[in-house]
């Protein structure tokens, strides 16, 4: 037990300064990975000339693994695009890159799935054809990925951890260090799986549950 | 910027160091075949528990299936790899290590044993319970009845799903570079740590990693819709 409080209570700064870091890099990224999902969507869907370019980088992004993607845009992007400039924007853009590109698919198929009626009759009364996007089809689309959306979001702190591999010091670069600092990883390396464990569990129970009653309040039943 | 464009294009180097890569590429390949036949056994366990008759079990069951869905690859690769050697060097009372091979096999099985489960349980739970019934109506075995009727209709069901946790275990692969196993991510970092030219480099390993599961993804998809049309009709 002592050796559980010295390892791991004792080191709580480190680790929970870690885990801020981690929901940082996470949290941007989500962000991003939303943004740039949505217009890589509609370029594909809406586009005609960007068409090929889009779907390429859809799949590029969808096919690489996240480890590939991160050192890739670590080590590759600041020569080609001079950007990024620091280990934290490269963790955050692989990990951005990598779910747009999942979130653009997942766009895609609740934009299909809308009846064509709905947007003939937006039409019909007179909406413009920006006006019928984000009053008609959006929030459709919005409810019913609401699940996947959250599922990848779960996705991101999942490959988050990897980012520790380029220095960035997340709650996996803190708990490694303890070990470097120590050599004794069975308590500090068990209790970061579990911090892990705990937290991706909780979002998506959470995520589950707000998509849930977004649902019933408006209207669609839970699935 | 059209120096270093050129620079990550021009793939010789990478060509140079073809067969030490190659290597890698079939290293993350055995990891891959290995670990999907742990990840498919113990996830097929971790569904039939979860659809005992026992409460109990079904909580053990979903117990495993909760840890390792929500578990990250990398600190289950890292954990299996430093951590479960030492705890079971304490219980046998002798020194043990694993071969990072064996821990990325390990810890990629059990991880993908929990979204397997789940896929094996979706299609145990599909199969109309006439059909269960009606095997046992006709005196066949418990063990029988899984082989005959349930775990085939299940294999055609999940099909689709699982193809894409198959990609996914395989993208994980790369993980286990992590851990020295000798793949080629493992490779590049140690070909780019020689010759220091990580844009040719990292952009190729980029380009072989898409290629690869572009391609096996799309033509296993159009594979199983396939064998999926031939047998069902």
């Amino acid at each position: 037990m002592s050796n559980w409080h010295r390892l791991v209570w004792n080191q709580r700064d480190a680790l929970l300064a870690g885990l801020g870091v981690t929901i940082e890099v996470c949290a941007i990224a989500f962000a991003f990975a939303v943004v740039g999902g949505l217009v890589l969507c509609l370029l594909r869907m809406y586009v005609k000339p960007l068409r090929p370019v889009a779907i390429t980088l859809i799949e590029f992004f969808r096919a690489t693994p996240i480890l590939v993607q991160l050192l890739w845009v670590n080590y590759v992007w600041p020569s080609l695009f001079g950007f990024p400039d620091s280990f934290f924007a490269a963790a955050w853009l692989a990990l951005a890159l990598q779910s747009s590109g999942y979130l653009a698919e997942t766009f895609r198929g609740g934009i299909e799935a809308v009846p064509r009626g709905h947007r003939e009759a937006a039409y019909s009364v007179g909406l413009s054809p920006f006006a019928t996007f984000w009053r008609v089809t959006a929030p459709q689309v919005a409810l019913a990925a609401a699940p996947s959306i959250v599922n990848q979001f779960t996705v991101i702190v999942k490959s988050s951890t990897l980012v520790s591999v380029i220095t960035v010091q997340d709650l996996m670069y803190q708990s490694q260090k303890i070990v470097n600092i120590w050599y004794e990883p069975i308590e500090i390396l068990t209790a970061t799986a579990a911090i892990y464990i705990v937290v991706i569990f909780a979002v998506s129970i959470a995520g589950k549950a707000l998509a849930d009653s977004l649902r019933s309040r408006y209207g669609i039943a839970a699935a | 910027m059209s120096d270093a464009l050129r620079q990550s294009l021009d793939l010789s180097v990478f060509w140079e160091y073809r067969a030490v890569l190659l290597h890698g590429l079939a290293v993350n390949f055995y990891v891959f075949a290995a670990s999907a036949v742990v990840a498919l056994g113990i996830g097929l366990g971790a569904a039939l528990l979860r659809v005992s008759r026992l409460a109990p079990v079904r909580w053990i069951g979903t117990v495993h299936v909760e840890i390792f869905r929500n578990a990250p690859e990398y600190i289950m690769v890292v954990w299996v790899h430093f951590v479960l050697p030492l705890l079971l060097s304490l219980l046998l009372a002798r020194r043990l290590e694993f071969d990072p091979f064996v821990s990325s096999v390990i810890a990629l099985g059990f991880v993908y044993s929990g979204y397997f489960a789940e896929t094996f349980r979706a299609g145990i739970e599909a199969i109309p319970r006439a059909h269960i019934e009606a095997g046992r109506a006709c005196g066949m075995p418990e063990r029988l009845i899984l082989w005959r009727i349930v775990l085939p209709q299940v294999v055609r069901r999940m099909l689709p799903e699982s193809l894409n946790q198959f990609i996914s275990l395989f993208k994980a692969t790369t993980i286990v570079s992590l851990i020295a196993v000798p793949d080629l991510m493992y490779q590049v970092t140690m070909v780019t740590q020689q010759e220091m030219r990580p844009l040719p480099l990292y952009t190729g390993a980029a380009l072989v990693y898409f290629t690869v599961i572009f391609a096996a993804g799309t033509l296993l998809r159009a594979l199983s819709e396939r064998w999926r049309s031939k047998i069902y009709a």
